[in-house]
């Protein structure tokens, strides 16, 4: 299967997750990866370049209509939403917080599943929110393939346990079997 | 909940094209869908061919219409950094030594957090007397609604952390008051303001501004209607005018981007640069 995105979800506790995962990359993983994680909606900086520092592949805010590009990953901005527009492209939009979350991971992937289909892999790690279950749930009725961080390895488990609770996933997986997972793209 | 195809889209823009010479076709797609979910679930509208009907059945409902597809300002003082550095690099400059009245365009006001914050930083410096604002709005309701001045309470309490941020000279709440569900601002500081229609294609725009401030306006755009505004927003500046965007609207990818000098990376402030 030919997959175009990943895209992945988390907040609390997700952020050392989510460092091991860029850091297992390899350079040339061949699709974008699109990271929604909960932020500080007045801290502007610092959150890109702490990912950064130990990332094998670049790691970038992007601008709006910023064209998608593989082997690049894509922190959603403070205070934004990020859509996955027409044509590869990202929009952003400062439309009223959904789950008291801007940016909101289930805009993020409800925007993604409709443009992906079934060539989008969804990842939801640790959170204390809700936000990101129903948009999991949307990546999989559009046919793309759906992952959840194992709960039991959570720091926070609400974001993964109101996910299976909602939706049918692929996989549970550890943070290790996720790296594999993702190796093998 | 009906969710929007492209085919439903694309009937509504030409609905209301034909009825009313809105051409929302080059506005960005995914942004607009919600817009349109949206207002049809607080409309009660269950498909499109009702909202078809709803549209064409006049003046009233289009108006709404128009309110309810523009994207509001998030709160008051967002980037703190950037009206910091308005009242601190700029306004000090460039209103306080202006001979004439100093013109300033707030485009596409839907709330009006943007346009009272604003008119506090100017109050604060006591420089409301040497500008001249023009507020341009695509619905009546906006304006209204920004004259009733009544704000959301979510809102305000990140609005009064923002200003807190930017160490305004007073008290936040010497600026509004609370009821029950709503905080109402004093909308006294917008009696100098001046409200102005304008359709989405920004005709009766203002000219020879001296400032715009278009912050997160762009990213409703698809990229080329991005390159026309900015084109527009370019012609009704005066020379050595200013353009503020938002912080991730980058208009060095538009195409009139090199008309524009960078002033301020950071909190994207862009100065007219005239041919020599």
């Amino acid at each position: 299967m030919d997959y175009k995105a990943v895209i992945i979800g988390g907040s609390a506790g997700s952020f050392q997750v989510v460092t091991r995962i860029l850091n297992s990359l390899p350079k040339s993983f061949p699709m974008p990866v699109l990271l929604c994680l909960h932020r500080l909606k007045h801290v502007r900086s610092g959150f890109v370049e702490a990912l950064s520092l130990k990332s094998n592949i670049p790691v970038d805010e992007p601008y709006d209509k910023e064209q998608l590009k593989p082997s690049r990953a894509y922190l959603a901005p403070a205070n934004y939403h990020m859509y996955l527009e027409l044509a590869n492209r990202i929009a952003l939009s400062t439309e009223d917080a959904v789950n008291h979350s801007r940016p909101s991971i289930d805009l993020a992937f409800i925007t993604a599943a409709n443009a992906y289909r079934q060539k989008l892999i969804g990842i939801i790690l640790s959170g204390a929110n809700k936000d990101g279950a129903f948009g999991l749930k949307k990546v999989r009725d559009n046919g793309g393939v759906t992952i959840v961080q194992d709960p039991n390895e959570c720091e926070v488990r609400t974001m993964t346990q109101s996910t299976l609770q909602l939706t049918p996933v692929d996989h549970v997986l550890t943070t290790d079997q996720i790296i594999k997972f993702l190796n093998k793209l | 909940m009906t969710e929007l195809g492209v085919v439903d889209i694309r009937e509504i823009y030409r609905t209301i094209n034909d009825t009313y010479g809105y051409d929302f076709s080059q506005f960005a797609m995914t942004s607009f869908k919600q817009r349109l979910e949206r207002l049809m679930i607080r409309n009660n509208i269950s498909n499109t061919e009702n909202l078809i009907n709803k549209i064409k059945s006049g003046d009233e409902f289009f108006d709404l219409f128009l309110y309810e597809v523009s994207v509001p300002s998030t709160e008051m003082f967002r980037d703190p950094s950037l009206w910091r550095w308005l009242r601190e690099e700029f306004f000090q400059e460039a209103v306080a030594k202006s001979l004439s009245k100093f013109r300033i365009w707030v485009p596409n006001c839907v709330s009006g957090g943007e346009l009272y914050s604003l008119v506090i930083v100017l109050h604060e410096m006591d420089l409301l007397e040497k500008v001249e604002i023009i507020a341009t709005t695509i619905s009546n309701k906006s304006i209204e609604y920004i004259k009733e001045g009544r704000y959301d309470l979510k809102k305000l309490e990140v609005s009064i952390e923002n200003y807190k941020r930017f160490h305004g000279h007073s008290d936040f709440s010497d600026y509004y008051k609370l009821d029950r569900y709503y905080a109402f601002r004093d909308t006294s500081y917008l009696d100098s303001v001046e409200f102005r229609k304008q359709k989405i294609n920004f005709d009766n725009s203002p000219q020879n501004v001296r400032l715009i401030l278009f912050r997160n306006n762009l990213i409703y755009f698809n990229p080329t209607l991005q390159e026309k505004v900015l084109q527009h927003m370019f012609d009704c500046l005066s020379a050595n005018g200013y353009l503020i965007t938002g912080i991730r609207e980058q208009i060095r990818n538009a195409g009139t981007g090199k008309d524009f000098e960078v002033v301020n990376e950071a909190e994207c402030v862009y100065k007219k640069r005239i041919a020599v």
